[in-house]
């Protein structure tokens, strides 16, 4: 019965503080943009003659199925991160596309029309080679497998396996490369390097060697890096250093044939540094059994030429040379997809998706029409930040109006009139623009946005949002409507770089420019490089970083300002020295006077080691505290402070008898997550230790006995949330950890880790969560009124918001009055996940990698951007919009209930004066 | 002799009971030790099943549905029939789930023993060793869209008038209209009985009207005192506290 009325309870709590999304705010102020990655794998559809697919297979393990037309998705399939979900290869014959998955794991056959599964199945182990698919008499049923030691046909239709052979003299020769012609062959092409090339053909029906043959080729070191088979078994290769196409017909020659390559007319006198070569495949019905080979060169580094070859001629053909200028925002591009159709007076034509090493998409039609662009390289988002908006001309002069010191009454009072008449005017041609709209159709009516009329909204919910991605490219991305503002691509980032995005000046100091500074550091050598950015325009500032020449351990911002109100960032070397940016001497001099406030703590998680450091006045270091977690039990995985530019509203909580429980707001405690190496489900565990970031006092310290990782940890205000999976139950489970003061506050008016005598009070309580998670972020507000909401990112693609509520501590087991008047919700071991607590309904966010929030000008809305495969923009509203009208505000109401107030009395003073003149009259 | 066959059949039962609990141990396992095995080092076996809409043809939603093994542990996509498996999951407890933005699946929790046996089962996170047996190969029937919206309070008349602050200002205004039109108070019986109950509801009859105290409070205190101190006792502390 108790339980019936927890549960009872539990669900009037939950209906009364639910918050959710309403089906008419759908697309008003949130935005998602699906990528799929970097292509490693594409066909176009040439199945049906007007099909608007292209299919790529991409190195983010994702197959996906796009529009030519627009380059939209009509579906997408995401699978496992990793290599098991690494896409080897991919066919196409038809409907039916065909995957190898997970290094010739699996094989997959799918629907390409609806986007379904035909069917999968496993294969033997085995490193994966090539796949191919087996024609016969014109009709295609058969799909050949090769791997390192065996070759496997199977039936299209269904995957069974036909045969399963293995490959002769297996240890010598690395075969590489499948062939099949249309009769019932296939041939396995093996290469010894720089010797020869061997030839095995198999009968498709039992799977017996009918030949084997050897070519020679001492230039040859890869088959499928520079070779090819095109028309009827006809071996295409290229060969870089002497510009020349070596061709083999397999059928009846013995030795290979150079063709040297006419070479487009190239001014330029720099050597071709690379040449490559692409084969259209699966043109044979289209273009009357003749195939076609586009080659493009890179001749410098400011255009590169395509063109279509014949490939048994080598001749050039007219009028399909296009050049392709290389922007240097994009880079130069890395691989080139090519659909050739016939035109109606029956010449060749040929549209081409181009990727550029910044991961950009481009599709071109043959005469240098770009028909569209997608910027895959937002789907590996690596940090974000969202930048205010600055003021627009008119609002800047009026702000600066107040700034200054006063001269003259007169002027004075010219200014102002002027300024009146500057708003006026722009409202005016507000007004104007809104009646001209108007009268528009909908659909003519474009709000164009672009860097110049970008300005701030009255509530700060418009930002830009600058995105760093791993590939190297920085977008600016204006959080209103999703439209890409400014790119920028730092084409000198090394492969495995860390980054770190700081914004050092705000758009708020008006004749300065906003500052963002990017630290990019190689992971290996920890070496680091600085580039400083607009972040509003995009534009390199030029402003030179200060070079570093040692690895860098550590960086942190000062709310210290230089004369520019630039925020001063420190960055820690390998020698513990000291750099600061900017340096200059106001900076050094103001440093020097804060220099005994300035702490700092260093991770070395290899070795176990937190430390904290205190800066001198000669910008040296000193260490004074140090903590060893050693590294045979436990490992460090993540070291969490609170944010910086989180503001904490009210310092206690009123219990139910009045008195107030005060919280511990240490704005240095550090939450540090260890698991421990052994990861035997019985003795695996996870550690939180809550340490002093100045002192190094460990505050509290808490163990999970029988739990893994991965943990995901918030730590904000006074509490830390951490999640883990518990090998004990199997399943995922929520911890919370909240520090109080106790009922008296030591010292109210400033906290200082160096003057606390009393250790704070810890509750601790845990709750089983119904799901895995992939991120975790508490929402953001101005002032930290708005009671707080977790922000869940769930495999499923949701992203669920949480109130904090449910994850208190001090949620009692049985009811009492006071919690009754603390409005305490009973404690219950599982945390629901209501769907309509997912505030992207059906906008599913895949691979969730982060989830930023930011507070708006308006204390209840708190903006929050998922980002992973795809990004999502929205708005939240954890205590619902109390400072605003509800956009479903009923004016007409209001308004009628007033007109008809008005009436009632303009009636009843009419009807009042005929009494009273009746009464005189009387 | 009837001795020694019981032992017999003890042994043998107790045997069959170390086999059971064997293969249920195994099962233990978490998904988290086989990502250290080679694929091919331990035995792999699939997850199949079956997820059905109903009244929806299969193509409509199954591009956008995925099945997920423990998270995101093992991927599994939909056949074009609405049928799935999983391969290459080792043996352990895993929940499966089948996601789509559009319909809602129960999870189910599916252990595979060591030597390949499967079984179905509800998902009890609280009890976790709780078995409600289902049917395996699965079948998931979905239950019905999501719901991820709220309704919009709609504005409408009966709720205006069910509203209690309406209520309370309406029914007032009822009666004070209403009751003189029903009770004649020109009737002198009527007015008599009306002032008797009147007289019933203030037990104090000595007790001036509010509105009288006021206005001599106001007005001066030299007049008043007198019919304060009498009137009422509650009142003689206050100036006497004043004097002090």
């Amino acid at each position: 019965m108790a339980k019936l009325i927890f549960l009872w309870l539990k669900c009037l709590v939950s209906c009364c503080i639910v918050e959710a999304v309403f089906e008419d705010q759908v697309g008003k102020f949130d935005w998602r943009q699906q990528y799929v990655g970097k292509i490693r794998f594409s066909h176009f559809d040439s199945h049906v003659q007007s099909s608007k697919k292209v299919l790529m297979a991409t190195e983010k393990n994702v197959f996906a199925a796009l529009n030519t037309r627009t380059g939209e998705l009509f579906w997408r399939h995401v699978d496992k991160t990793g290599p098991e979900g690494n896409i080897d290869a991919f066919l196409l014959h038809g409907q039916d596309a065909l995957l190898v998955v997970g290094n010739g794991r699996l094989l997959r056959s799918w629907d390409i029309s609806v986007g379904g599964l035909n069917w999968e199945v496993v294969l033997d182990s085995g490193s994966f080679q090539s796949a191919c698919l087996i024609g016969q008499q014109d009709t295609v049923k058969h799909v050949a497998v090769l791997k390192k030691t065996v070759i496997s046909v199977h039936y299209l239709s269904n995957g069974h396996q036909k045969w399963i052979e293995n490959l002769p003299e297996s240890e010598n020769i690395d075969y590489q490369a499948l062939y099949s012609g249309g009769n019932g062959e296939v041939y396995v092409l093996g290469i010894v390097p720089h010797s020869h090339i061997a030839i095995v053909v198999y009968s498709m029906e039992d799977g017996e060697i009918i030949k084997q043959t050897s070519v020679e080729a001492p230039w040859l070191s890869n088959i499928q890096t520079s070779c090819a088979v095109v028309g009827q078994g006809m071996i295409t290769c290229v060969d870089s250093l002497t510009m020349s196409l070596y061709t083999l017909d397999m059928h009846t020659q013995s030795k290979m044939t150079q063709i040297p390559l006419q070479v487009c007319s190239y001014t330029n006198s720099k050597p071709y540094t690379k040449a490559e070569l692409l084969i259209i495949s699966n043109l044979n019905h289209d273009l009357k059994h003749c195939d076609y080979l586009v080659i493009y060169y890179l001749g410098c580094n400011t255009a590169c030429s395509l063109s279509l070859f014949n490939a048994e001629t080598g001749r050039r053909l007219l009028d399909t040379t296009q050049f392709l200028s290389i922007d240097p925002n994009v880079g130069k591009p890395e691989s080139i997809y090519v659909q050739a159709f016939l035109k109606k007076d029956d010449s060749v034509s040929y549209r081409v998706l181009v990727q550029t090493e910044d991961h950009t998409l481009t599709f071109i039609h043959l005469p240098g029409r770009v028909m569209w662009t997608r910027e895959e390289a937002l789907s590996e988002v690596v940090t974000m930040e969202m930048v205010e908006l600055p003021l627009t001309g008119t609002q800047a002069e009026l702000e600066g109006e107040f700034g200054k010191k006063a001269d003259g009454l007169l002027s004075m009072v010219l200014k102002r009139l002027s300024s009146q008449l500057i708003l006026l005017q722009a409202w005016v041609s507000h007004l104007w623009k809104l009646f001209y709209d108007a009268r528009k159709p909908r659909s003519q009516v474009k709000n164009e946005i672009s860097i110049e009329n970008l300005s701030r909204d009255e509530f700060n919910l418009q930002k830009m949002m600058v995105m760093v991605t791993a590939s190297g490219k920085l977008f600016g991305i204006d959080s209103k409507t999703g439209s890409i503002l400014w790119k920028q691509y730092l084409n000198n980032v090394p492969s495995n770089a860390a980054f770190k995005l700081m914004v050092q000046r705000t758009t708020a100091h008006f004749p300065h420019p906003p500052q963002c500074t990017l630290l990019i550091k190689d992971k290996d050598t920890g070496l680091a490089t600085l580039h400083v950015f607009n972040p509003i325009f995009g534009k390199k500032s030029h402003i030179t970083p200060p070079a570093l020449t040692q690895p860098i351990l550590q960086s942190l911002m000062l709310p210290l300002m230089d004369q520019d109100y630039a925020k001063v960032l420190l960055l820690i070397d390998d020698q513990y020295k000291v750099t600061a940016f900017p340096s200059s001497k106001n900076v050094l001099q103001q440093l020097q006077e804060t220099a005994s406030f300035i702490f700092f703590y260093l991770m070395d998680s290899s070795q176990g080691r937190l430390s904290g450091y205190r800066l001198r006045m000669d910008l040296s270091t000193e260490q004074i505290w140090e903590v060893i977690i050693p590294t045979e039990i436990q490992k460090v995985v993540t070291v969490k402070g609170k944010r910086s530019n989180e503001h904490v509203h009210s310092q206690g909580r009123v219990m139910g008898d009045r008195s107030v429980l005060y919280k511990y707001l240490n704005p240095n405690l550090l939450a540090v997550v260890t698991e421990s190496t052994d990861v035997h489900q019985e003795r695996s565990f996870i550690g939180i230790l809550l340490i002093d970031g100045v002192t190094g006092r460990i505050i509290h310290e808490a163990v999970q006995r029988k739990a893994k990782g991965p943990v995901h940890v918030v730590h904000s205000e006074n509490w830390v949330v951490y999640e883990y999976w518990s090998t004990k139950s199997r399943r995922n489970e929520f911890s919370v950890i909240e520090l109080y003061e106790g009922m008296e506050l030591y010292n109210s008016t400033v906290f200082s880790s160096l003057d606390r005598p009393h250790a704070p009070h810890v509750l601790q309580q845990s709750y089983i969560f119904p799901s895995a998670i992939s991120a975790m972020e508490a929402t953001l507000t101005e002032k930290g009124i708005t009671s707080r909401h977790l922000l869940i990112g769930l495999p499923s693609g949701g992203i669920l918001s949480l109130p904090k509520m449910f994850l208190d501590p001090r949620r009692p087991e049985i009811v009492s009055e006071q919690s009754r008047e603390e409005n305490l919700i009973p404690y219950a071991p599982e945390l629901l996940i209501r769907t309509e607590w997912f505030i992207n309904y059906n906008q599913s966010v895949s691979r969730v990698r982060g989830i930023h929030t930011a507070p708006s000008g308006l204390e209840s809305t708190c903006l929050v951007v998922a980002y992973g495969l795809d990004i999502y923009q929205t708005r939240v509203y954890p205590s619902k919009q109390f400072d605003v009208l509800k956009d479903d505000y009923d004016y007409m109401l209001i308004s009628s209930v007033l007109f008809a107030l008005f009436f009632a009395t303009m009636i009843s003073k009419r009807l009042a004066e005929v009494k009273l003149l009746n009464r005189a009259w009387r | 002799m009837m001795h020694i066959s019981s032992i017999l059949l003890f042994i043998m039962y107790f045997a069959a009971l170390v086999a059971v609990s064997w293969c249920f141990t195994d099962m233990e396992t978490g998904p988290g030790a086989a990502l250290f095995s080679p694929p091919n080092g331990g035995d792999r076996f699939k997850i199949e099943g079956r997820a059905i809409v109903p009244g929806l043809k299969t193509q409509d939603w199954v591009s956008s549905a995925r099945v997920l093994v423990e998270g995101e542990e093992y991927v599994g996509f939909l056949r074009t029939d609405g049928s799935f498996t999983v391969n290459d999951v080792p043996s352990g407890s895993y929940v499966v789930e089948i996601v789509s933005p559009t319909f809602r699946f129960e999870p189910v929790r599916v252990d595979i023993t060591s030597k390949g046996k499967m079984r179905a089962r509800l998902v009890n996170y609280i009890k976790t060793s709780e078995v409600i047996r289902q049917p395996y190969p699965l079948q998931i029937r979905a239950s019905g869209p999501h719901s991820y919206f709220m309704k919009r309070e709609t504005w409408g008349w009966t709720d205006f008038l069910m509203n209690p602050m309406v209520m309370m200002m309406v029914l007032p205004l009822l009666i004070i209209v209403l009751l003189p039109k029903v009770v004649n108070t020109n009737d002198p019986e009527m007015r008599k009985e009306m002032e008797q109950s009147m007289n019933m509801l203030s037990p104090n009859p000595e007790l001036p009207d509010v509105s009288e105290l006021m206005t001599k409070l106001f007005s001066g205190s030299k007049g008043s005192s007198k019919t304060s101190s009498s009137s009422s006792s509650s009142k003689g502390p206050r100036p006497a506290v004043k004097r002090r």
